[in-house]
């Protein structure tokens, strides 16, 4: 059968579960334990199979091109630990429906529960290291979300985010790790890299390759120094702490180290790094386990410490130590697990885990002591336990350990000394909680949970004794099985037996326990004596502390950092484009001097370098008066605009010409009317400049420089080149035989390039729309929403509309009478000269866009004289309308020619002879032409009349958005 | 392909502008038949996006491109438009992201202008104009038309921090525009023509003396898209502007600084392809750099900031990084794992800022966001001294959904398993580690090392931000009875979440088109020789061009 | 007379880089038009300069760059300069509606840049 429905059913329970009734705990218990039931016999039934030596294998194309395929594999190790992820599972669904309170909405944690299970089963099944980094990342997450269980708790929080970011720094490395040994080996299979250990370990990137996947294991088993996030992660529901923190998630990252063993192991560094860790890690975490207070806690620096113990085992670079690590993976799953329900129980029938205040409880909940009891024995490593037998393995590998000399000697203290830590931490939870006087200040009176939540607990006692008494028989086997794959094929001569005589591992275990009871003895004592409560030399070490001390520090450098390397300030933006411009600008002649070319110059005129000099001065005078004197940069700058515009008309440019001076009027229209809006800035001669600025202005100053000196040679570089090999030989050819036109550059703009003028006036119009939207919610700033002063200086017995000029209706008493005149008469006038441009645009100078603007100016002078009110009157202006219109007529246009199976915006002529007229020919670009017109009218229009609403909403309400002139405009 | 589909390559240009002017005709009355058209629009302009995808993709050559020659005017002359995989994908991109923003829009932000609609509609014809033409003063325009609309979108709505980014916003562009219209000027004089396949054509054959203006004038050209693509260090503008717009307008704006990314992929490889002659591969270690402090810069910043926006808006740059970078390495197998992970990166930093606004919303009032003051420590609660049971808080359906969205967002952005992030980056490495495919051996170089190290690195300091503003913002206002979401407001965002679930289960399909796609980018004769091989429509017997008008 | 166009170009530049890096917004409009100007003016340039010989094609001459100027670049010109128009029209305005809302004409929003 196929093993993707095994890995499938958690995954498939667990969004079943989502969807039930979110309180029905028992239904949700019931359906997440048959499932997870379902799984261990499953994988149970699968023993046979696996039993010698044999693989099971499924591939699923996932990213073949790539090599990456779901490969799910069963060898002896992934089947031990898939049966302990399934068999925990059913026993912790079982124990968390009397544990979770009937309020609880337990559906998200079943749903967590069984979705985890899934992401542990994928991890152990991988046969493909990217697909074990996928759910090794996986199960960092739905652990996240379980110890977030209570998220409303601030700790729960801290706690989960902590985990989630421990985990996901040791994920990243180890899939850092992952593309190295793939690189190494060319596939990321199990099967290839298990077979090219040899090559791995003689690459020259092998270091790289064991940090990076060390840096995962550890965070993951929680090793020294990344331990830090266990102890907090016990904000975890109990269930959720039982099956994560004991057998589980936490063996992950030693079930890689195993799976990898054949590989990576067998060097030098692998044995200081690992056993190292490994051996600071076990006796650390012993010792801290001794001082606490809660009894989670106790269990998870318990935990730590043993995670060590394994982690040492496997560094040891010893098959018979890599055994013994399978086997005390195996064992302390039992102990642990049953050990974190008791405390569980406890817990919840006391409603306190302080080991301080719980005493005599063997009393209240005789069964469950004693449960609780057998186990703290196995994990202490008392005779006839499970736990026994795997830390005397342990013991005996630190003593025949054939290594450096002073480590021969230290090892074994060492794991002595671990011992006797382990058996104070065992009494602690043992001893201390169960025996004594029963004490009455408990918040809960305690009693013995309900049968069946024991049930669990029974079961994993039962399992330490009889592997404690029957190892050989009970565990042989599947340890044999579960060994093998890992020490590659064979294995060492080991026996399971429990009395191997009287040797040194044997006394070790004798000093461990005697000196345990000893010092748990006097600590007790000096506990009593309110000594002792924090943990001795390491009080001040606080993980948590260090932990988000080091974000905080991170995020506050970071932000230093970002003060340097960005800015909020729009200056030194610009700067710095303009400086990479320049930069890359002249990089690119490395190698590739500038040099000028040879067309033969043209001869310079005195006229035209007389108005430059003009206009270059006009330039600067911009430059120096833009700040203090706008009125009169304003001027100086349509003076350069003028010379602009005369150098077209100069060099045969007429179109540009003609438009750059319609722009010119219409731009400079705008300031006028937009400058009333800006503050009075008056020259602050007196105030001295700071170094500082005279510095910054240098710099921009050298900056300007060195931009106006590269546009010069640039452009004097490609003036004196010839002409460019250019394609406008086939503009001119074309232009009048089937462009239509003789002026090749409206030719061009409506026809050769009319997708560039479409583009153009959608530009102009969302500018429009944009600039309308924008000045609906205007505020004009306070200082200028009354009259300017020269309007105010007026006597008050003038009549005249200068006073308001808005309330006028009749121009007769208009002080601008004369101008009114003209204007009104220059309408017509305009309006004709518009149609003329218009029409003829297409042969001679001219077009649309031209006609538009003027159009727009004759309008716009009309506000200007009479007023925004008289004009609004009589004439109703509807740019909106304009700009929909022109665009659908430009549109329109060109979508004709796919009418008659022409691409867009394909031209064509129409000849008609009309009576009197004669011959006329109609390019169906004039009515392109003409969209392009209306809309340059309706977009300039919307601009300077949304411009020119402002003083009369301004003066009407002040400061208010003037919805009823702008609503005007838009419907 | 069919006649009477022959078009179909226009209509993305089309379609978006004819549906502004009939919005504006539409005027402010009739605000619901407006937004109908406004989506109806977008779901078309996607649709038709696929189509040209499809028909690309079907005819399997290698440099499957289809050339439309608007104005029929060959290629040298008039504007051509060109559809290769690349522009087709991006194409399918603008359409994807184009159609979530503007379901999202049509709940409400249409109503708080007149002008939503009609701008949006012209941005979304900017960037599908920006990806298909095949002539680089044309690029210029759409880019404007793209740019013009983008100001109007960023402003929408004003308000003084809104004003004040889109001040630095327009100023900023402003200047690239002008740059850019240097650099093309400079092209143009000195080799003459502005149509893309002529310009590849011409560049080996430019005289040694004009060789060094060529250069500056891409040099000056690239700074354009360098800012548009917001490369540290032009790239400080990108944050306040992303974070002060609007949301359906942020998640328009993540393609943004893509299109700065297409074209400078597009013109890098085809102008400088290695039979480019002496001008092979110009500034690849500019954008390859540049692209590594972009992505260094851009998790300082994830690191650095609290606000759900702010984050967002780095997370774009980060992406943007990457895209230069893994542009500036020059391989194709790299090319394709970025083109990957472009769709990816885009569709959840879309989503992130749709949820963005949703999050902030929940949140507001009772959750202020997160300060510094929260995070200075606190004392340890080691046991559990409330003593009472612990009883498990509600989440509502609604807020559970946001955060298992938010969550999605989240492994896509810091690219963890198992999602598309997590496939895109390690694409990236696994090509980075082996360009030639997992057999050929070759010895990683520092630029390697330094570039995963980023890629893991940003990541990381993006779960840790994430997760860090993310519980703050999501978890802690389970507390609070959720707001109510309009459908169509959740519903994109789930849209954009299950597009990248798409990406990543067809890994397979989709890296072997991006695979095509990139080897097209690198040898861009089949572009050249179709651009240029193209003859317009004859005209009847009656001369070219002389015929009736229908 | 072409080093007179290339200086007046180099001139224009140098003054428009000068200002646009002032921390005045109407600094910055102003720089931003006269950055335009110079950037017609270098398009313009590229077709090289000619006297006399305006793009419309007349009947009695033969159609090609002897008798007539480089049309090109005045069409891209054009179409420069009506977008320059519009995008000086819309910074003008977001200036306007800057200083309404922050109450000051620098740059940054702010009184004094920090």
């Amino acid at each position: 059968m196929p093993l993707a429905g095994l890995l499938l059913l958690p995954f498939i329970g667990s969004l079943l579960s989502a969807i039930l009734p979110t309180r029905a705990r028992t239904v949700l218990a019931g359906w997440a334990g048959l499932v997870s039931t379902a799984a261990a016999a499953w994988v149970l039934l699968l023993f046979p199979r696996v039993k010698g030596g044999g693989v099971l294998r499924q591939e699923i194309e996932w990213l073949p091109s790539a090599g990456l395929n779901l490969i799910l594999r069963v060898d002896g190790l992934a089947w031990m630990f898939a049966l302990l992820v399934t068999v925990g599972g059913a026993l912790i669904c079982l124990y968390a429906r009397y544990y979770m309170s009937p309020d609880d909405p337990v559906a998200r944690f079943y749903s967590c529960f069984l979705a985890f299970m899934g992401a542990m089963l994928g991890l152990v099944l991988s046969g493909n290291l990217v697909q074990l980094v996928l759910f090794w990342e996986l199960t960092s997450l739905v652990s996240f979300l379980l110890i977030g269980y209570w998220h409303h708790r601030v700790d729960a929080r801290r706690g989960a985010r902590m985990a989630l970011s421990v985990t996901a720094l040791g994920g990243l490395a180890l899939l850092g790790g992952v593309i190295v040994l793939g690189h190494i080996v060319g596939s990321y299979e199990l099967e290839r890299i298990l077979a090219s250990g040899e090559q791995i370990r003689a690459h020259r990137l092998y270091p790289v390759a064991l940090l990076l996947v060390l840096l995962g294991a550890f965070t993951k088993s929680a090793q020294v120094p990344f331990h830090i996030w266990l102890p907090r992660a016990m904000v975890a529901p109990t269930p959720a702490s039982a099956y994560l923190h004991s057998a589980t998630m936490v063996k992950a990252g030693v079930f890689l180290l195993a799976r990898l063993w054949l590989v990576l192991s067998g060097t030098e560094l692998w044995f200081w790094l690992v056993g190292g860790v490994g051996t600071l890690t076990l006796l650390l975490g012993a010792y801290i386990a001794m001082f606490q207070h809660d009894l989670k806690r106790v269990l998870a620096y318990s935990t730590i410490s043993h995670l060590g113990l394994i982690t040492l085992l496997l560094g040891l670079n010893s098959s018979l130590a890599a055994v013994a690590a399978v086997f005390h993976i195996m064992n302390h799953a039992t102990f642990k697990a049953s050990l974190f329900m008791a405390a569980g129980i406890v817990d919840h029938e006391t409603g306190t885990r302080d080991i301080r205040r719980l005493s005599g409880l063997i009393h209240a909940m005789p069964i469950t002591g004693a449960l609780a009891l057998v186990a703290s024995a196995s994990m202490a490593g008392v005779p006839l336990l499970n736990g026994f037998l795997s830390k005397e393995m342990f013991f005996a590998e630190t003593v025949f350990l054939s290594s450096h000399p002073w480590l021969e000697v230290s090892l074994p203290i060492a794991a002595t000394v671990a011992g006797v830590f382990a058996v104070v931490y065992s009494l602690r939870f043992g001893y201390d909680v169960f025996f004594g006087a029963a004490t009455s200040r408990l918040p809960r009176k305690p009693e013995e949970p309900p049968r069946w939540m024991r049930i669990p607990i029974d079961l994993l006692v039962l399992i330490c004794l009889v592997v404690g008494v029957a190892p050989a028989r009970a565990i042989g086997p599947s340890l044999a099985a579960a060994a093998a794959p890992v020490v590659g094929g064979e294995l060492p001569e080991y026996d399971l037996a429990l009395w191997h005589g009287f040797n040194a591992p044997f006394v070790m275990s004798l000093i461990a326990i005697a000196g345990g009871v000893l010092l748990h003895r006097l600590l007790r004592r000096a506990q009593r004596q309110g000594r002792f409560n924090e943990v001795p030399l390491l009080a001040r070490v606080n993980g948590r502390r260090a932990f988000e001390s080091l974000l905080v520090g991170l995020t506050r450098l970071s932000r230093a950092a970002l003060r340097v390397v960005a800015t909020r300030r729009l200056q030194p933006q610009m700067f710095a484009i303009i400086a990479v411009a320049v930069l890359l600008g002249s990089a690119s002649f490395r190698g590739l001097p500038l040099t000028w070319g040879h067309r033969e110059r043209l001869p310079a005129s005195p006229a035209f370098a007389l108005f430059w000099g003009i206009g270059m001065a006009c330039a600067l005078g911009v430059a120096i008066s833009g700040k203090f004197h706008r009125v009169v940069a304003l001027i100086l700058m349509s003076g350069a605009g003028l010379v602009t515009c005369l150098t077209f008309a100069w060099f045969s440019a007429p179109d540009l010409a003609l438009t750059q001076l319609v722009v010119e009027v219409v731009t400079t229209m705008l300031f006028l009317l937009g400058l009333r809006w800006l503050p009075m800035r008056l020259e602050e001669a007196h105030r001295s400049v700071g170094l500082r600025t005279t510095g910054r202005r240098a710099r921009d100053l050298m900056l300007a420089l060195a931009t106006g000196c590269g546009l010069s040679a640039l452009s004097y570089a490609l003036l004196t080149r010839p002409a460019p090999q250019s394609i406008s030989p086939f503009f001119l050819h074309r232009a009048l035989p089937e462009g239509g036109g003789a002026n090749v550059v409206n030719v061009m703009l409506v026809d050769f390039r009319a997708l560039d003028t479409i583009g153009e006036i959608t530009v102009l119009g969302a500018v429009a729309l944009t600039v309308f939207a924008l000045l609906r919610r205007f505020r004009p700033p306070a200082e200028s929403i009354d009259r300017p002063h020269q309007q105010q200086a007026l006597p008050a017995d003038v009549v005249t509309d200068l006073v308001n000029p808005r309330a006028t209706d009749d121009i007769g008493r208009g002080y601008l009478m004369v101008p009114a005149i003209i204007s009104r008469w220059l309408l017509p006038v305009a309006l004709l000269v518009a149609v003329h441009l218009l029409l003829r645009g297409h042969n001679e100078p001219g077009g649309g866009f031209v006609a538009g603007l003027i159009v727009a100016v004759a309008l716009i002078m009309q506000y200007l004289v009479f007023g925004t009110h008289w004009v609004e009157a009589r004439v109703k202006l509807l740019p909106l309308r304009w700009i929909g219109a022109g665009l659908l007529l430009a549109v329109m246009t060109g979508l004709g020619a796919l009418a008659a199976g022409y691409p867009f915006l394909t031209t064509h002529t129409l000849h008609a002879t009309l009576p009197v007229i004669g011959e006329v020919h109609l390019p169906s670009a004039t009515f392109f032409d003409l969209g392009v017109f209306a809309v340059v009218v309706g977009a300039t229009l919307l601009i300077l009349t949304a411009l020119a609403h402002q003083s009369v909403r301004a003066h009407r309400r002040p400061g208010a958005r003037g919805q009823r002139s702008s609503a005007a405009e838009a419907s | 392909m069919k006649p009477e589909l022959a078009h179909l390559i226009v209509v993305p240009i089309v379609l978006p502008l004819l549906v502004t002017a009939l919005l504006l005709l539409l005027g402010a009355r009739r605000r619901r038949l407006g937004s109908l058209i406004h989506v109806g629009a977008a779901l078309a302009n996607l649709l038709v996006a696929l189509e040209i995808l499809r028909r690309i993709h079907a005819d399997g050559l290698p440099g499957a491109v289809k050339v439309y020659l608007a104005g029929n005017w060959p290629a040298h002359f008039g504007i051509v438009l060109v559809a290769d995989r690349l522009s087709a994908l991006m194409l399918v991109l603008t359409g994807v992201v184009g159609l979530a923003a503007a379901v999202y829009s049509s709940a409400a932000w249409g109503r708080v202008s007149v002008f939503f609609f009609p701008l949006f509609q012209i941005q979304l014809m900017g960037l599908n104009g920006a990806f298909l033409t095949g002539d680089l003063f044309n690029l210029f325009v759409f880019f404007e038309v793209l740019l013009a609309a983008s100001y109007g979108l960023q402003l929408h709505g004003s308000g003084r921090s809104r004003v004040r980014a889109g001040l630095h916003y327009i100023a900023v562009n402003l200047l690239a525009s002008a740059l850019f219209l240097v650099g093309l000027a400079i092209l143009y004089g000195i080799l003459g023509t502005l149509s893309m396949a002529d310009i590849a054509l011409k560049v080996p054959r430019v005289p040694q003396s004009d060789r060094g203006l060529l250069h500056a004038g891409a040099a000056i050209l690239a700074v354009a898209f360098f800012t548009k693509a917001a490369m540290w260090p032009l790239g400080s503008w990108l944050v306040p502007a992303y974070r002060t717009a609007s949301a359906p307008v942020g998640a328009i704006f993540a393609l943004m600084t893509k299109v700065g990314v297409y074209t400078l992929l597009r013109l890098s490889t085809l102008l400088f392809s290695s039979s480019a002659g002496p001008s092979a591969h110009l500034g690849g270690a500019v954008l390859l750099y540049g692209g590594l402090s972009t992505i260094g810069f851009g998790a300082l910043g994830l690191m650095a900031s609290l606000r759900l926006g702010r984050i967002a808006g780095f997370s774009i740059l980060v992406s943007s990084g990457t895209l230069l970078a893994a542009i500036g390495v020059g391989e194709a197998s790299v090319t394709s794992a970025a083109l990957y992970y472009l769709l990816s990166a885009t569709l959840a930093a879309s989503a992130l800022f749709l949820l963005v606004e949703l999050v902030e919303r929940a949140a507001s009032g009772e959750e202020s966001p997160l300060r510094y003051a929260q995070l200075e420590l606190d004392e340890d609660t080691n046991l559990d001294d409330a003593e009472a049971a612990l009883v498990g808080r509600d989440i509502p359906v609604s807020l559970a959904l946001l955060g298992l969205a938010f969550m999605a967002c989240v492994l896509i952005v810091s690219g963890l398993p198992p999602l598309s992030g997590f496939v895109a980056k390690l694409q990236l490495m696994m090509a980075l580690f082996n360009p030639g495919g997992a057999q050929v051996a070759h010895e990683p170089t520092a630029v390697t090392w330094c570039f995963c190290g980023l890629l893991l690195l940003s990541g990381l300091s993006a779960t840790v931000s994430l997760s860090r503003a993310g519980i703050q913002q999501v978890w802690s206002t389970a507390d609070h009875p959720a707001r109510r979401w309009k459908v169509v407001e959740v519903a994109p965002v789930l849209a954009l979440i299950s597009a990248a679930g798409w990406l990543t289960l067809s890994a397979e399909p989709v890296l072997h088109y991006t695979r095509a796609a990139a080897e097209a980018l690198y040898d861009p004769r089949g572009y050249v020789e179709a651009v240029l091989s193209t003859k317009p429509v004859p005209g009847p017997a009656s001369g070219a061009g002389e015929e009736e008008a229908p | 007379m072409e080093a007179v166009l290339a200086l007046v170009i180099g001139v224009l530049g140098g003054a428009a880089v000068w200002l646009v890096l002032r921390p005045r917004t109407f600094q910055v409009l102003l720089g931003l038009a006269l950055f335009s100007y110079a950037v017609n003016l270098f398009i313009f340039s590229m077709g090289s300069l000619f006297i006399g010989k305006p793009p419309i094609v007349a009947a009695e001459l033969a159609p090609d760059l002897e008798h007539y100027t480089d049309p090109m670049p005045q069409a891209l010109v054009l179409t420069a300069i009506v977008i320059g128009f519009a995008t000086t029209a819309l910074f003008l305005v977001v200036l306007l509606a800057a200083r309404g809302l922050s109450g000051t004409d620098h740059v940054d929003g702010t009184k004094e840049q920090r």
